[in-house]
């Protein structure tokens, strides 16, 4: 792959000589390029991998927004999950060419990153977090300037604006002016923005920021629908772990410009298997059957007010066994349940690991916010 | 209001039931640019709505030099949306009718039909008066002064109407988050700046190149032999119109993205192109600086080259000009030199900051 980057007058050149390449295709009557565009679902029976990035850095002046990440995504929906300031949104400008990373490679839909923003850009639909309207249109004006923006033509824009208009529930809407909008309404129209020249990738950052959970559930069925039944792929960056859990096959958590956990969702939530949650009676000899675990070579985790005991367990280890100690003591177990993590555990845990927390320190001493 | 968008919407309703119904709308109002379709492909059969209503996509793209003209294009009516844009329009057009007028009055004033007719000693006195008024002071006889003099006293509106058009068009982009919606699409940056200056060009040519020209018709409808023999004038005007579109529209365009706001961009723009021209008088002419501290009067800058591209003198005699009663050009200029090298540091620094600044990224510090 291309090392990434290149300096100005490179580019210079580079942009000329695209127009010069056009003038050639005009002079022999081709106004129109060879781009053929649409078919969502094209690239997810030819490609295993929807990305792939090596150690992709990037650097706000002196602030390391990703630092050395590398990810190989399949297609389908993933789900990039962290906090605020982790770099997502840094990851996916980096994923759509709107800016080039510092560092590192990578190749999107077949096509490597360095020199191809453009070509990826029109295979890409992006919704931004940031409300990112024009004040004084109406809807479907919006969604058409989207489309000839792409480079359909008019006539084919305003077409599919008021198609998706109408699939997106918003017929009523399309001749209001955006600024009368209500939060729900402008996250439809941003997707419906997105989606105007049927792209094969969806970039969504934060789609269900502002919705109510009426509004949220409608969006994520949307998206669902999107990735099943037209095998379309989405990249959704939240910071909401439940739309994650609802929508994504693979997750991505990322924290601080690092990738902390990358897999698939069932995956990751059922990575600890070894949990256990413990209810023991009388509550007076809790302490004693806590010695006789440890002895087992049991880790007891937390004990809470009701003597409520987090375990984890050794390898082979039986859970028959947590009987036979309390039986031998003289104690009942009341209630005996498996400790699995679910994605908010996992990352809450990701978060407090000392990976993520080393990174801390150094990146917060230096007090500049990626967007 | 209502009616009118049930009315659309009824249109809109029916041309979806077209659409849904053939696949393709019929061939009335068809994009001049759209290409002859291949007859295989034509015959594709339609991919109509399925059940959920989505409806796949497939076509061909244009070309994406072709990109600046649809940012252009709806920056251009958002800006003919705003009332205050009428506005100034209607005012400045005052200007272009006292031009009119007087241009058509002085074609029209036959001094030797009026002093060999029945016209009184007095009738003949008072439209001598009024024509070498019209010759002298206003120097509404057609020539390059004339346009050199409309180029000036537009400068006013120009000034104001680009305040407007730089935070209605670029200002709202950055306040409002919508270069990432133009930058997440398959346009470079170069194009998006190519589409919201040809706005800027477009407001700034229509209170000045589009009327000076419509003057310069009249002036050749009025008199027979008048566009042959003032050939120079017609190639004056447009380059007096692209003196001041280019840079212009490149600094505003800079100064909207970096100020965002209309009432900051209002205040650097008025310091700019106001305070600037009181500052360099004031040098020249109350402290007897050098006559090129008139530089620092970028409008005045461009009227200086605008006045060589018509091919006349910038420099006027101070009794005329006092003479007319309209705020007038000063008196001693800087060198045309300078000029050009002014107004080549601005654009090129407007560049520079736009490549800078036009980005889908912002770092907060």
């Amino acid at each position: 792959m291309p090392p990434m980057g290149c300096p100005v007058g490179m580019k210079a050149i580079r942009l000329f000589a695209s127009c010069v390449t056009v003038k050639s295709q005009v002079g022999r009557g081709r106004l129109f390029s060879d781009r053929p565009l649409g078919g969502g679902g094209r690239y997810n029976g030819f490609m295993s991998h929807l990305l792939e990035l090596k150690n992709i850095t990037h650097r706000y002046g002196p602030h390391v927004a990703l630092k050395e990440v590398s990810l190989s995504l399949p297609t389908g929906a993933i789900g990039l999950l962290g906090p605020n300031g982790a770099g997502k949104s840094t990851l996916l400008k980096i994923i759509m060419g709107l800016i080039q990373p510092s560092q590192g490679s990578g190749v999107v839909l077949g096509l490597p990153l360095a020199g191809n923003h453009l070509t990826l850009r029109q295979k890409m639909g992006y919704m931004s977090e940031a409300d990112a309207l024009i004040q004084g249109l109406e809807g479907v004006e919006y969604v058409t300037l989207a489309g000839e923006l792409i480079g359909m033509s008019r006539r084919d824009a305003q077409r599919r604006a008021h198609e998706l208009l109408t699939f997106l529930g918003m017929e009523d809407a399309r001749y209001r002016k955006l600024e009368e909008y209500s939060t729900g309404m402008k996250q439809r129209i941003k997707l419906a923005q997105a989606l105007v020249h049927d792209p094969p990738l969806l970039l969504l950052d934060e789609p269900t920021s502002g919705l109510d959970p009426a509004g949220r559930e409608s969006m994520l069925s949307l998206l669902e629908t999107f990735c099943q039944q037209y095998r379309k792929s989405v990249i959704l960056s939240t910071h909401v772990l439940g739309d994650v859990e609802r929508v994504c096959s693979t997750v991505v958590i990322i924290d601080r410009g690092q990738v902390l956990r990358q897999g698939r969702t069932a995956d990751l939530k059922t990575i600890r298997q070894d949990h256990y949650r413990l209810q023991l009676e009388p509550v007076h000899k809790v302490p004693v059957y806590i010695e006789e675990l440890k002895s087992e070579g049991v880790d007891v985790l937390d004990v809470d007010r009701q003597q409520t005991l987090s375990v984890r367990v050794p390898s082979g280890w039986s859970s028959r066994s947590f009987f036979a100690l309390a039986d031998n003591l003289g104690m009942a177990i009341r209630g005996l349940e498996r400790d699995d993590e679910d994605l908010d555990q996992l990352f809450q845990r990701l978060l407090r690991s000392p990976a993520a927390g080393a990174a801390r320190p150094a990146l917060a001493a230096n007090g500049v916010a990626a967007p | 209001m209502n009616g009118e968008s049930e009315r659309k919407s009824s249109i809109m309703k029916e041309e979806a039931t077209k659409t849904n119904m053939d696949g393709h709308l019929d061939g009335a109002g068809v994009d001049s640019l759209t290409p002859a379709a291949p007859p295989a492909e034509r015959k594709q059969p339609i991919q109509l709505l399925d059940g959920s209503g989505y409806r796949p996509w497939q076509g061909r793209l244009r070309p994406r030099w072709t990109s600046p003209w649809p940012v252009a294009r709806v920056a251009l009516r958002i800006m003919l949306r705003q009332k205050l844009l009428w506005v100034i329009y209607a005012v400045s057009l005052l200007t272009f009718f006292v031009y009119f007028g007087g241009i058509y009055l002085f074609a029209q004033i036959d001094l030797e039909s009026l002093t060999q007719g029945r016209a009184t000693q007095a009738q003949v006195r008072m439209w001598t008066d009024i024509k070498l008024s019209l010759q002298k002071n206003l120097k509404l006889t057609g020539d390059a002064e004339t346009f050199r003099n409309y180029f000036w006293f537009q400068g006013y509106f120009v000034m104001a109407c680009l305040v407007l058009a730089g935070s209605i068009v670029i200002g709202n982009d950055f306040q409002q988050g919508s270069l990432p919606f133009y930058l997440s699409k398959p346009l470079h940056r170069w194009h998006y700046l190519a589409g919201k200056c040809l706005v800027v060009a477009l407001v700034i040519n229509l209170f000045t190149t589009l009327p000076a020209l419509l003057l310069f018709l009249e002036c050749a409808l009025l008199e027979v032999e008048y566009a042959t023999g003032q050939g120079r004038v017609f190639v004056g005007i447009l380059g007096y119109g692209l003196t001041l579109t280019i840079p212009l529209s490149l600094l505003i365009v800079a100064l909207a993205s970096w100020l965002r706001k209309t009432a900051a961009l209002a205040m650097v723009w008025v310091g700019l192109l106001f305070f600037a021209r009181l500052m360099g008088n004031f040098l020249v002419d109350g402290m007897g600086f050098s006559r090129q501290w008139r530089l620092l009067d970028l409008w005045n800058v461009m009227y200086v080259v605008g006045s060589r591209c018509l091919g006349v003198t910038a420099e006027l005699s101070r009794p005329e000009s006092r003479a007319s009663g309209m705020p007038s050009p000063p008196r001693l200029q800087p060198d045309l030199t300078y000029a050009l090298l002014v107004l080549g540091l601005v654009v090129l620094v407007s560049l520079f900051f736009l490549h800078r600044r036009i980005r889908a990224v912002e770092v907060v510090h």
